[in-house]
């Protein structure tokens, strides 16, 4: 293998990898820019999805990408189901700290449930076609995690159509810009809140799967990835659907080739750094424009 | 006559403040006399209490006094604990003392020393949520760089201190006693000062505050640094405590949930707030831990989403909201 095809492969790995996170970030950078909530649970809820996932393959043989549909149904009641149990009213007091502990203790509550209910050892879902890979030159991509790439495109895509052409789309995206002046114009934040809170936690079922697809996994992996998911978030800038997405596949990037060039031990440190970096010179994200007030 | 003794209440009520305090602090200074501190249980959830009350009151300066939500106790605290460990192995000191005065107090310093290096950059540009993911994204660059750091930090193995100094737990209750009473104290000053009025004003509306000549970076990285001293001091004391520094334990992200969850509960802004929150936080999570073991993180997640859901504003707001006058 020459050296180019080994950092082009460096390099598409980084692009695979990040999408994950980048689908992630995108339900975590809706429920922010409406509610202004830091739904720091969000990794663990991918984790549970994972789960699912796994249970699903493993008792009933239902195929990984075939569970996507049920999946993505419970997950979006679980949503809903989210919002209206435990963030309704934090969701509408000014100080946000108590919805940032609302779901740490959903966090918590689920890493603990899932330890304990089905131990603490890590789990994989590994399919027939799970190592199959496609060769390109002399580039090895895997077939799960293009399918990754494929999904979290295809979910990127369908969250942005749904927020421009529908009607309850819009109310989001005002709702997004600005909270006050929307219920000026009769927009019901509930159901803005709840709609929103079921299209975060369904993209977290679908990063549950290519997790489960293409890593193990832990109970506690989760708030790992959900920091992770915060600076992708933060990379593309807040309420961008593409942002986020984009800012998932910079994270994955800077982080496999700060493991090439320097070492896998200090990858986490660069992708850290370098949002530290991003943070203080661009804080309203990377990909233009003039950014929301803060 | 009822008039008369509410009249004479309301005027002495400094001196009734006072006495009660008084009598507090010599209840809990004097544990060890009348307690065994060696086995008894309430010595040892004393002693848990005061140490989350010094990190609930750094906490409380920065967020309940200037309203900068900070994500990086756990970093300020694994610092302070660091410190103690690498002097103490080094001897870079030259003091031998167990519980040495200046090893704790440069404990603080160096916390002080990176809140004012992160906060200068972080507090000027961002506000908000932006500080908060900057502080947490500062503690997770300190956690590789300690992973990372080879010999000088042991790595995830982490730092072994002579254990064989261990005599007893009378200091380590009444050290812990000292920096409760400290960080109280502190703040307390603080907020009663010039300083603290500039950060209500700053909390409250900052473009006002800066028109009206207060200089808001100094100030918000004043009390980032402060805060950080008393979670750096109190750090010193846990590593003393376990004799083992490992980035696992001192930079749990446990460390970093703690003081916030403490702050909100007993009421934030507050100096009564952290330190109600602490005894309830400290009883709660002792005894979940000894009747129901294993699922014991999974009832406190239970606990923390019941008490934000129905109390948001915490147990000193609760009381605003009963007593008649504001």
């Amino acid at each position: 293998m020459s050296d180019v095809s080994l950092i082009t492969q460096v390099f598409i790995n980084g692009i695979l990898f990040g999408s994950m996170y980048g689908t992630a970030a995108i339900g975590l950078s809706l429920i922010f820019g409406t509610m202004r909530i830091v739904f720091i649970a969000q990794g663990t809820v991918i984790v549970l999805f994972g789960y699912f996932c796994f249970w699903l393959f493993h008792l009933f043989g239902i195929d990984p990408y075939l569970s996507l549909i049920p999946i993505i149904i419970v997950a979006m009641l679980l949503g809903s189901g989210i919002y209206y149990g435990l963030f309704k009213e934090a969701a509408a007091l000014k100080d946000r700290i108590g919805s940032l502990l609302i779901a740490v203790g959903l966090m918590f509550f689920l890493e603990n449930f899932m330890t304990v209910v089905w131990t603490p050892n890590p789990r994989a879902v590994v399919t027939s076609y799970g190592f199959s890979a496609i060769h390109i030159f002399d580039i090895n991509i895997t077939l799960t995690r293009l399918i990754g790439l494929v999904l979290a495109v295809l979910a990127t895509l369908g969250v942005s159509t749904f927020l421009k052409k529908t009607l309850i789309g819009t109310a989001v995206r005002a709702t997004s810009e600005d909270a006050e002046a929307s219920t000026l114009v009769g927009i019901n934040p509930n159901r803005v809140n709840a709609v929103t809170f079921a299209i975060g936690i369904g993209l977290a079922g679908i990063a549950g799967i290519t997790m489960a697809t293409t890593y193990s996994f832990d109970p506690v992996y989760g708030l790992d990835f959900a920091i992770k998911a915060l600076v992708a978030l933060t990379l593309g800038g807040i309420g961008r659907v593409w942002g986020a997405l984009l800012g998932g596949i910079l994270l994955g990037l800077i982080a496999s080739l700060g493991s090439y060039f320097v070492g896998t031990d200090w990858s986490q440190g660069i992708v850290f750094a370098i949002f530290l970096l991003a943070l203080t010179f661009r804080p309203y994200g990377l990909f233009g424009g003039a950014g929301q007030k803060s | 006559m009822k008039d008369r003794i509410a009249n004479y209440l309301k005027k002495d009520k400094r001196t009734i403040y006072l006495i009660i305090i008084a009598l507090v602090l010599i209840a809990l200074g004097t544990g060890p006399f009348y307690m065994d501190v060696e086995t008894s249980f309430t010595a040892y959830y004393l002693f848990v209490c005061f140490i989350y009350i010094v990190l609930a009151q750094g906490w409380n300066l920065v967020a309940g006094y200037t309203g900068q939500i900070s994500l990086g106790t756990h970093a300020f605290f694994a610092l302070g604990a660091y410190t103690t460990a690498i002097i103490w192995v080094h001897d870079v000191t030259k003091t031998w003392y167990y519980f040495d005065p200046v090893v704790m107090v440069l404990s603080g310093i160096v916390p002080a020393i990176f809140a004012i290096i992160i906060g200068i950059p972080l507090l000027s540009r961002l506000r908000g949520d932006y500080f908060s993911f900057g502080t947490l994204a500062a503690a997770e660059v300190l956690r590789i760089l300690i992973l990372r750091g080879g010999n000088f930090t042991k790595g995830a193995g982490g730092i072994r201190l002579p254990g064989s100094f261990f005599e007893s737990m009378e200091p380590y209750y009444w050290v812990a006693f000292l920096l409760a009473v400290l960080a109280t104290g502190v703040v307390y000053y603080v907020t009663r000062s010039r300083i603290g009025l500039a950060l209500k004003a700053l909390r409250e509306d900052e473009t006002s505050a800066a028109s009206h000549g207060i200089h808001i970076l100094q100030y918000k990285v004043l009390a980032f640094a402060i805060g950080s001293f008393l979670m750096g001091i109190v750090g010193s004391l846990y590593a003393y405590y376990l004799f083992m520094v490992q980035p696992n334990g001192v930079m749990n992200l446990n460390w970093m949930f703690l003081p916030i969850l403490i702050c909100i509960l007993g009421g934030n802004g507050t100096i009564l707030g952290p330190i109600i929150g602490s005894f309830i936080i400290a009883a709660l999570f002792s005894y979940a831990d000894i009747y129901v073991g294993q699922v014991h993180p999974m009832v406190s997640g239970v606990i923390i989403v019941l008490v934000m859901k129905f109390m948001p504003t915490g147990i000193m707001g609760l009381r605003e909201k009963i007593s008649p006058r504001r």
